[in-house]
């Protein structure tokens, strides 16, 4: 008799583990799921913030700005000292 | 208690029997039960896996993957930008009200257009497609909430032009399904997309959509760098918006060559359509730009020496009986091979035309690529025209002289010229420098190929002094650039009017140069088409190749080649 009880707790006790293992894992992977898109997110974010850094820093604008805020003008091509003749 | 009969039968054979029968009514349902499994295992079982299949699980198609496109320096010229599309089915819905609430502030959309959809709809419809990451991150924060239920997030891509309309005409399009339509979009479309095949997903009991992982697929896709510097893109576009802006041509075109390698820097078109490159799919007769290809091909085959003299038969040469060609811009009885240029002479050319003879110019205007395609490989391009020489008559060799009677395209020309600038040598024209894949193999496209040497290097000197000095005294001096030798021509050509011959007030006018002269870094050709003011090579095209020739210049540090200056 005592020998069935003990079979049964560890029985129990083992389910129990196990149930406690599988809530874990799946709470983990929508952890995991949540960093994913989190991670999708913020790559496709960035793509954004990088091509427009890439029209900000295009001649367009960079002639633009100096021209208008700057009051730069564009160096004529006899202007220009070479230092080293490529 | 239990009493038994002295005449009865034994009682327990009958229990006996009854257990048996008992047994095997017993028996029986699970026999029917394993037999219906055999049956619906063997028999059945690939209807019902995949009804059942269908039932658990949504099959979602999601876009393809798709490589950016680059200039030759890497900067993004286009590139798919992963969004998503908002959907919602209406079944999972707990709070109408609240949710299109909820959408209507987040997505910036009139609640009256989602309740309208709503009622359109019977169970699924589209909010927004194109949803910003920052938008999509106030949509995906709501989904594990009453709030969200019902919401579907679907990833999608977007094509971003950083540059908006700048080099469109060589990009192309490429549809919302990541389909490139033009250009180069369609041209590499197979390199650079990949099919995300139907994605598997299930839907959760609230109505979420589970993907299964297992079905990652590996991204291989190419990105394509162009030869295309979007610098020197940047300077062409702008010069060849002033130009139309002041001349009004119904077309425009402006092209810079690195004549050492063959390479496109810029190509510009105006109207700039997606894909549509004039710079590759345009033919026109080139005019008097043309005449520096037949002097060198006189020089080059030694039918005439450079200190020759070409008499002009008082300015009204009869060709034929009934054509006779003039030369109103000068008085002189004879001209010398770079007077000829300078003045840009019908006469003076057309003689030299005659005198090489139709075999010999023919073959040197094939040999610098007249009359084929570049392979430069865009899509739609002309080869332009040019006859067999053996139906020419002595008119058409005449004109051919002064350029009529051929057709070319902007590539063609330009190569030819660039032939002359780097010392005689056609070089491949190149538009796509590379292909990058992710994952890691490179594709190099750009790699400098001699075609043909076409002139010595002797000639290719001596036709860039005699260009030299067309821009120094000749037709070519709004060209000039302060500290730099610059070599071109100028080329104003009627065009072929509807109803037969030329018409006087249509006009092609262009300027094709190089610099600087003496090592020759930029060939840059412009070309407007009808300009509807009355203009010329020499007032309206070679102003434009100055204006893009100097900031290329700048950028590139070229040292200037004059002394005093």
């Amino acid at each position: 008799m005592k020998k069935q009880l003990l079979i049964l707790l560890i029985f129990m006790v083992w389910a129990f583990i196990t149930t406690f293992i599988h809530i874990g894992v799946i709470r983990s992977g929508r952890v995991v799921s949540q960093l994913q898109r989190e991670v999708t997110i913020k790559e496709s974010r960035n793509q954004y913030e990088e091509l427009e850094i890439s029209r900000l820093s295009g001649p367009e604008v960079i002639t633009s700005y100096a021209a208008t805020k700057l009051g730069m003008v564009q160096a004529k091509p006899h202007e220009v000292f070479v230092l080293e003749d490529k | 208690m239990f009493e038994r009969s002295a005449f009865s039968a034994p009682k327990v054979f009958n229990v006996k029997k009854r257990m048996r029968l008992m047994l095997m009514i017993m028996l029986l349902f699970p026999l029917c039960i394993a037999g219906r499994l055999f049956y619906l295992q063997l028999f059945r079982h690939e209807q019902y896996s995949s009804q059942a299949e269908r039932t658990i699980y949504n099959y979602l198609a999601e876009d393809r993957v798709r490589g950016g496109i680059y200039d030759v320096n890497g900067r993004s010229l286009a590139q798919s930008v992963r969004t998503h599309s908002c959907g919602i089915v209406k079944r999972y819905v707990k709070d109408k009200n609240a949710t299109i609430n909820f959408l209507a502030q987040t997505l910036g959309l009139p609640k009256a257009k989602i309740s309208e959809n709503w009622k359109k709809h019977k169970n699924f419809f589209f909010v927004a497609k194109k949803i910003k990451p920052d938008v999509y991150m106030e949509l995906a924060s709501v989904l594990r909430k009453p709030l969200g239920r019902g919401l579907e997030l679907t990833p999608e891509y977007e094509r971003i032009h950083p540059f908006g309309k700048s080099a469109i005409d060589i990009l192309g399009e490429a549809n919302s399904k990541n389909v490139g339509l033009s250009g180069i979009e369609q041209m590499y479309n197979e390199e650079m997309t990949q099919d995300i095949s139907k994605k598997r997903a299930k839907r959760s009991a609230r109505g979420d959509i589970i993907y299964d992982r297992r079905l990652k697929e590996k991204i291989n896709v190419a990105n394509v760098y162009l030869t295309i510097d979007q610098t020197a893109q940047y300077y062409t576009e702008r010069a060849l918006q002033k130009a139309v802006e002041l001349n009004h041509p119904e077309r425009a075109i402006a092209l810079v060559q690195d004549p050492n390698t063959g390479n496109i820097l810029a190509a510009a078109s105006y109207p700039a359509k997606d894909g549509q490159s004039l710079a590759f799919q345009f033919t026109y007769e080139p005019g008097s730009t043309f005449k520096s290809i037949v002097i060198a091909t006189a020089l080059d085959s030694g039918t005439l020496a450079p200190t020759d003299s070409i008499y002009m038969d008082g300015r009204n040469w009869e060709v034929a009986k009934g054509f006779v060609v003039r030369d109103k811009q000068h008085n002189k009885d004879y001209l010398t091979l770079p007077e000829i240029l300078q003045l840009s002479s019908n006469v003076g050319a057309g003689k030299v035309a005659v005198e090489i003879g139709a075999k010999t110019l023919f073959s040197y205007f094939k040999a610098f690529g007249f009359g084929s395609k570049t392979d430069i490989n865009f899509n739609g391009e002309s080869k332009g025209s040019l006859a067999p020489y053996n139906t020419w008559t002595k008119v058409d060799l005449a004109t051919k002289g002064y350029g009529y009677g051929v057709a070319v395209t902007p590539i063609q020309l330009i190569t030819a010229y660039s032939a002359i600038a780097n010392g005689g040598t056609l070089m491949q024209p190149h538009l796509v420098d590379r292909l990058e894949y992710t994952g890691g193999k490179v594709d190099k496209k750009a790699k400098p190929i001699k075609i043909r040497r076409v002139l010595s290097e002797q000639t290719a000197q001596t036709m860039r002094t005699f260009l030299q000095t067309v821009v120094e005294v000749g037709s070519g001096k709004r060209a000039q650039i302060k500290g730099f030798n610059v070599a071109g021509k100028t080329g104003t050509a009627e065009k072929l009017s509807k109803e037969g011959g030329y018409a006087k007030r249509n006009h092609v006018v262009s300027f094709c140069g190089m610099v600087p002269a003496t090592k020759p870094q930029f060939t840059i050709l412009v070309i407007l088409d009808n300009p509807s003011t009355y203009a010329f090579g020499s007032t309206a095209a070679a102003p434009v190749f100055k204006e893009i020739a100097e900031p290329l210049l700048v950028m590139k540090a070229v040292a200037p080649d004059q002394e005093d200056f």
